[in-house]
């Protein structure tokens, strides 16, 4: 079986800045990873090329084997793509259902009663059915974040891409999102995770890969990943670069 | 339910009901007094040639296809964000349509849905050409439509060239049956355009449209196909504005090509759109009622009635930028065409759920409770 989401040779520059160098990555169906790496190395930039937002330089993206390239983020989305911005994208003017429904709707292909019934369950599933009715605008930060995995999940992926969703959160809500998520894993949704919360993906993810400098330094077991000298290089350097 | 899908909702259990909660369409004003409200306005409106002059009721047909013309307008504008300012391009055509085909002996009444269609099925090509542009230069493009269709159709001389044609048809009917006529004509398709572009804007497309407006990017990510969305909106508007033309064609019995291609119909339902309130059902027909009743009593004043309505848009743009009913609505907090969706409890009868601050850790009953509690 083809792996569900495959990068090859993937290439991507601002300017002066490679944010993938050629970056291979292979994802198994059910599979839950983390992506962690400096701030500004790309990750990010990595989820805007995997979903649609950005265009590569070169390379590939398949998704179940089929490659996606010419494929905009909509379509992307249908196949089975679902992911949360970093910066939340809420619709500021609609509820926090309709925010929700309008993903149940067009990327799950719903309609109807049907589309109520996911819409509300996402909601549920993150704990934000009690603000149903709230227009999106209204709510504070952390609402934003689970706005963004409710949508994400409501339209009903098969890999679900999250761009630190946990940061911020006190350490009873950091438990109560890592449940979320393995429990939508342990249902076989496939999980790419990009967190500078590390003890989050740690209970979470079985592989960690380490992006910087436009490619993947390092990738294995996340304890492993987190001790090997590649890391700690990288993390100790932009303590000193931060230092200096 | 498709058993298997990845949180697949439990099944609902009664009509509209899903797993504990209920989702409901609505405004603060009840459904049953907006459905009096619309049926008493459809009864007054049908009654009114029967109470009014002559002369009144061509006014109210003109009335009818500048309300025909602004909604469809905010649909573009309002809505799916396309800043038109060549629907003219459309009015003409539909216009056009009624002419050559009562010219080609079909009835004049049952011309002007299909010139609407003309004009509709004109827009498809139309739209693959100035989709390309965005924003300004989006509705530069919109206007070189329009004057192109219009150098076209009046160097065709078998349709009265640049000085007009007479529409056949009607002109033998008595005045009053012909003023009858053009009333519920145009009566018909005011109903249908308002309530084409509120069930449109209910839909999923609608949806799509809402959110689109407030974060595109976000809206793509979650699967909404944006393009199709405005290639839809920008057909409906050019059959509604096609309709229009067939309208003016009709009630005037005459069809020049400088009169209704004319940028000035733009600058109408731009006008009523933005005064009324852009972006909202109510808006396009609160603004032509204002447009209307000023028209009315400045029609003597000469040139100050320009005065006027230009300081009118200018205050309107400073202090109101939502419009009349925009600035209401905020206040008042009530829509008269709701679009909102509620969700409350299935065996509650008022409160939805609500939270002062933060979200709640729990929720007692919802819909997918079962959905992790499964076997
Ligand atoms: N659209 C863009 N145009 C130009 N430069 C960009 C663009 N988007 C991102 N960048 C730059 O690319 C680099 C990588 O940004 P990105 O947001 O992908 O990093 P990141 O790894 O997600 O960082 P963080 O951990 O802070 O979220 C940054 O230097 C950023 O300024
Ligand atoms: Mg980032």
């Amino acid at each position: 079986m083809a792996p569900l989401l495959q990068l090859s040779g993937l290439q991507k520059r601002f300017g002066e800045v490679r944010i993938a160098d050629g970056l291979d990555l292979e994802l198994e169906q059910g599979a839950a990873v983390g992506i962690v790496g400096p701030n500004g190395a790309g990750k990010t930039s990595l989820f805007g090329l995997i979903s649609g937002d950005l265009r590569p330089d070169g390379g590939d993206v398949r998704l179940d084997g089929r490659a996606v390239n010419r494929l905009d983020a909509a379509s992307r989305c249908r196949l089975g793509l679902g992911r949360t911005y970093q910066v939340p994208r809420p619709f500021e003017g609609l509820t926090v259902f309709e925010n929700v429904l309008l993903a149940a709707q067009q990327g799950a292909g719903t309609r109807g009663r049907e589309s109520h019934a996911v819409a509300l369950s996402s909601l549920d599933r993150t704990r934000l059915s009690p603000d149903a009715n709230r227009p999106a605008g209204s709510l504070g930060l952390l609402a934003r974040k689970r706005l963004e995995l409710a949508r994400a999940l409501a339209t009903r992926p098969r890999l679900l891409l999250l761009d630190e969703v946990a940061g911020g959160l006190t350490d009873p809500e950091v438990r109560e999102l890592v449940e979320i998520v393995r429990a939508a894993n342990a249902e076989g949704m496939t999980v790419l995770w990009i967190e500078h919360v590390v003890r989050a993906l740690v209970a979470t993810v079985s592989r960690l890969v380490c992006l910087a400098g436009g490619t993947f330094v390092a990738d294995g077991p996340p304890q492993e990943v987190l001790e090997s000298d590649a890391v700690r290089a990288i993390y100790l350097g932009s303590t000193v670069a931060v230092a200096t | 339910m498709p058993a298997g899908t990845l949180a697949a909702p439990p099944a609902p259990t009664a009509p509209a009901a899903t797993g504990g909660w209920l989702v409901r369409r609505g405004s603060r004003l009840p459904a049953w007094l907006l459905a009096v409200l619309a049926l008493g306005c459809l009864a007054v409106l049908a009654a009114l040639p029967a109470l009014v002059s002559q002369a009144d009721t061509q006014l109210l047909v003109n009335f009818f296809v500048l309300l025909v013309m602004s909604v469809m307008w905010n649909l573009l504008a309002g809505y799916a964000g396309m800043v038109s300012i060549g629907q003219q391009a459309f009015i003409g055509l539909g216009a056009y349509g009624v002419l050559v085909l009562a010219m080609n002996g079909v009835p004049t009444i049952a011309s002007i849905p299909l010139a609407a269609l003309v004009a509709a099925v004109i827009s498809l090509p139309v739209s693959l050409v100035v989709f390309r542009l965005r924003g300004g230069y989006f509705a530069i493009a919109t206007w070189v439509v329009s004057d192109t269709a219009m150098l076209v159709i009046s160097s065709v001389s078998a349709i009265g060239g640049g000085t007009g044609h007479a529409v056949p048809g009607l002109a033998s009917l008595s005045p009053r049956a012909f003023g009858r006529v053009t009333y519920y004509a145009a009566f018909v398709v005011v109903v249908l355009a308002v309530g084409g572009a509120y069930a449109l804007l209910r839909s999923r497309l609608g949806l799509v449209l809402a959110a689109v407006r407030d974060d595109e990017i976000g809206a793509r990510s979650a699967g909404a196909r944006v393009l199709r969305a405005r290639r839809v909106v920008f057909v409906v508007a050019a059959l509604g504005c096609g309709a229009a033309g067939a309208l003016l064609a009709v009630s005037q019995l005459q069809v020049q090509a400088t009169a209704v291609f004319s940028v000035q119909w733009s600058a109408e339902m731009i006008f009523v759109t933005l005064i009324g309130g852009i972006g909202t059902m109510e808006g396009p027909i609160l603004g032509t009622i204002v447009f209307y009743l000023l028209q009315q009593n400045l029609a003597n004043e000469g040139a100050w009635y320009l005065i006027i309505f230009g300081t009118l848009a200018v205050a309107i743009a400073i202090w109101a930028p939502k419009g009349i009913w925009g600035t209401l609505e905020r206040r008042l907090g009530l829509s008269l065409f709701p679009l909102t969706h509620r969700v409350g409890p299935v065996a509650g009868t008022s409160r939805p759920p609500r939270s002062p601050g933060r979200p709640t850790p729990h929720v007692e009953r919802g819909p997918g409770a079962g959905a992790r509690s499964g076997p």
